[in-house]
């Protein structure tokens, strides 16, 4: 095709004097005035770079301040010295008594459990525990206890054995008003009783619990319902255990586990029947 | 001269470029692209024979149903394509549909962090299945198994990133005309038993026909492969005797731990006798196959030296296409319960793959054109399109109605066999990596399991350590990028779907860190 005039179909309107419009087109046009959603917008897509630019043109208000925070402590290559910068922020902005008061309280928190090069669950819990004292119904307090309840179920060392760890976090549970919350909780303090060795007996009633509310995400809901009917035929819940293993074959028809499911429903009526014979 | 001059004569020469490239574009240039306005490209390693073939083929037909729509296939090979993957996203120039498997070593950050969930789409039904049976079924019901796969890999429990295009199982491929002339028929193995009988009429079949013909075409990766399985075999009641989960699963960051903590180590007779067993069957393939690749052990059977190759359902396509002789599809002849070697470890089957689907897309967020990325997908995974594709690729489709050819049917798998967890060969990359440096110490000249065995439990705890320690670095890394979005949709909740998103976030952080904080606590109390 070297050396073949060929049309320009795509510019459009095939208008040459249009082509001479285009640069001042480009300086003079008008671009919409982003907002604080726009920033949002940027940070719940993952684009912290894009978040601060935004909040840059915006003006000062105590949310903007909460948005570029949380860019600034997520934007890559995340250091020390900018993790303490968005935590002076935070400790301003949780001074206050609005809503985005207790978002930052939340956020300072966890900036300590996770976010920092040398992670403090200590400072991080007292936090939580401060915030769930502060205003115990807001969202930001439950999912604070939820937290806290996290640290006492795996990493503070007190208290410390198993058992002792599971009544604290049901102290929590206690506390607990919002039913997905209560969900994630229960599930929670079941896992964690298996792995201190806990007995099915005592971890089952939670995980039922969680698996009543519902909607839990993702995989963990296979595996739950999967848990509950093992569990229920360790500990002798042979009802409970048929179930939940036929509601596995119903819910998760083509999953590989599903041939060992078969084989346990096999042994289960084969302990029923001696159960019965007995 | 004067400032003045100076300027007049800069104006004019930059008036005189301006003109001259608007000229050339305006009267001398052509466009770039067929005249599509739109461009999608979608990348993946998948260069076997059958699935480009398969992709083009529905590329055309969505062409024709999409005239506004061009879709670029790249094939990207496996041996650079985390780097490629790593630098195009970084860039922000990667292809709006990308293949990612959460096998590949130090990418396992990049779906949270570059990829669109489909989440919400897959609750819809596709709409290029108008017309099927699965017409008002959502789309993610239209996968063979629901996309768990998706679920089980997803960074953020409760979201699905991915969309898979086949299925993929284990099989024993037979040079069905050489099998006649060994063994006098046409009838292939069906018990290990079996197999070693057939292996035993091999070295006179040799001495008869003047050249060396083997059981097994040997390489490094097969027999990798073929480890796996035997291993996952011997080791299936060990597994579940470790469940204290109650999931009738292990997954990777509890059997590395299990390792720490002692409940399981490489001398336990159930791990040596799946070693014991591949140095029997390594017997049959020809010397030197540990420093050959997959390739030449392909080439070994195409040639005929080679009765039997244990292969992915990946490299069907390949043989079939390539071999001068019919070859016959099988499932490997598993060890039973009587078995000399293995069969006091053993509870049963194991199964031998399928059920799981493959080969995901995902949805890049630098994609200049989701919806219509997204729409290439729906007619990918329609009814029509994986038609399309599997009748040219030679690879089983991911979604059902879809009618499989006879050839391919032996694929599919049976769900007759018992499934616990990864071989401990594929707990991590570490571990991978000693294995593979060190299997010659089990099928060397001078090797044997005792020697492989000693030689793995003296310098796997710190290997598996590492990997727990890195399954923690990738679990905390998704949990930070999870905290930033959750807050973002917490403060959009305004709108519904950021609502569920930060519900479904928040949800899914919780477990998350559940996990992240079980596995700091093993790491912790198993240090010396």
């Amino acid at each position: 095709m070297a050396g073949v005039f060929l049309p320009a179909p795509w510019i459009p309107g095939k208008c040459p004097g249009l082509i001479f419009l285009l640069p001042l087109l480009a300086v003079s046009g008008r671009v919409d005035a982003a907002t604080t959603a726009d920033a949002w917008r940027a940070l719940a897509d993952s684009r912290p770079q894009e978040a601060l630019r935004i909040t840059a043109g915006l003006p000062d208000s105590r949310e903007v301040r909460l948005a570029r925070a949380l860019a600034l402590s997520h934007l890559q290559p995340v250091t020390d010295d900018a993790l303490a910068e968005a935590e002076a922020v935070f400790t301003e902005l949780a001074a206050g008594q609005d809503e985005t008061a207790l978002e930052a309280h939340y956020l300072r928190a966890r900036l300590h459990q996770i976010h920092y090069s040398r992670p403090d669950p200590v400072r991080a819990a007292e936090l939580y525990a401060e915030l769930a004292a502060r205003q115990p119904a807001s969202r930001w307090a439950q999912l604070a206890l939820v937290k806290l309840a996290l640290l006492q179920l795996y990493a503070l060392e007190n208290p410390a054995g198993p058992e002792a760890r599971l009544v604290r976090a049901e102290e929590l549970l206690g506390r607990l008003t919002e039913p997905a919350l209560q969900r994630d909780l229960h599930l929670q303090i079941g896992l964690a009783g298996l792995h201190h060795g806990l007995k099915p007996e005592r971890v089952l009633p939670h995980l039922v619990a969680a698996d009543r509310i519902g909607d839990v995400p993702g995989i963990a809901q296979e595996d739950l319902v999967m848990q509950i009917a093992e569990l229920s035929l360790r500990a002798g819940r042979l009802a409970q255990a048929r179930e939940y293993f036929e509601r596995y074959l119903r819910d998760y028809a083509v999953n590989p586990r599903c041939f060992t499911v078969r084989h346990r429903l096999v042994e289960l009526e084969q302990l029923a029947a001696r159960e019965g014979a007995r | 001269m004067s400032d003045r001059a100076r300027n007049r004569i800069g104006f004019v020469l930059f008036a005189v470029g301006y003109l001259c490239a608007v000229t050339w574009v305006f009267t001398r240039s052509a466009p770039l692209d067929s005249g599509r306005p739109v461009t999608l490209r979608f990348a993946h390693w998948q260069i076997e024979a059958g699935p480009p073939d398969g992709i083009a083929a529905v590329i055309k037909r969505y062409e024709e149903l999409n005239p506004r729509v061009r879709v670029e296939q790249q094939l990207v090979p496996g041996a650079v394509y985390k780097q490629w993957l790593r630098s195009n996203l970084a860039g922000g120039t990667g292809a709006d549909l990308i293949e990612w498997g959460p096998w590949l070593e130090g990418v396992r950050d990049v779906p949270a962090r570059h990829f669109v969930p489909v989440t919400e789409e897959l609750k819809r039904p596709n709409p290029y299945n108008r017309g099927t049976p699965l017409e008002h079924a959502r789309w993610e019901q239209t996968f063979i198994d629901g996309l768990s796969g998706q679920r089980i890999d997803s960074p953020d429990p409760g979201q699905v990133y991915g969309v898979t295009l086949t299925e993929v199982s284990l099989r024993f491929f037979c040079n069905r005309e050489l099998l006649r002339d060994i063994t006098g028929t046409e009838a292939v193995p069906q018990t290990f038993a079996e197999l070693r009988r057939i292996f035993e009429l091999l070295p006179d079949y040799s001495r008869r026909v003047g050249r060396p013909v083997m059981g097994l075409a040997g390489a490094r990766d097969n027999t990798h492969w073929l480890l796996d399985f035997l291993l996952a075999g011997t080791t299936m009641g060990l597994n579940f005797s470790m469940d204290d989960y109650g999931y009738l699963a292990l997954y990777n960051r509890q059997l590395l731990a299990g390792y720490l903590h002692g409940r399981w180590n490489f001398r336990q007779p159930e791990v040596g006798a799946g070693f014991e067993l591949l140095r029997e069957v390594a017997r049959h393939m020809k010397p030197g196959f540990m420093q050959v690749t997959r390739d030449e052990a392909t080439r070994e059977f195409l040639g005929g030296d080679a009765l039997f190759i244990f292969a992915g359902t990946w490299d069907a396509t390949s043989l079939r296409r390539l071999a001068p002789f019919t070859v016959v599809a099988l499932r490997f002849p598993q060890p039973t319960l009587d078995d000399p070697v293995v069969g006091r470890y053993l509870i049963g089957r194991s199964n031998d793959g399928g059920g799981i689907t493959a080969m995901a897309m995902h949805l890049s967020r630098h994609s200049r054109h989701p919806a219509e990325a997204l729409d290439f997908l729906h007619f990918l995974t329609s009814v029509e399109g994986m038609q399309l594709f599997t009748n040219a690729s030679g690879w089983l489709p991911s979604v059902r109605e879809v009618k499989i050819p006879a050839e391919i049917e032996s694929f599919k798998g049976r769900q007759d066999g018992f499934a616990s967890a990864n071989p401990y060969t594929l707990i991590g990359s570490n571990v991978s990596m000693l294995f593979a440096r060190n299997i010659h110490l089990l099928l060397g000249e001078r090797g044997s399991v005792a020697r492989f065995t000693e030689e793995l439990d003296r310098i796997m705890p710190e290997a598996v350590r590492s990997d727990l320690q890195t399954e923690l670095r990738s679990s905390l890394t998704t949990l930070k990028g999870q905290e930033m979005r959750m807050v973002a949709h917490a403060n959009l909740a305004a709108d519904e779907r950021s609502r569920r998103e930060w519900l479904m976030l928040e949800a899914g952080q919780t477990l998350s860190e559940g996990f992240a904080l079980e596995m700091a606590r093993n790491l912790a109390t198993t240090q010396h």
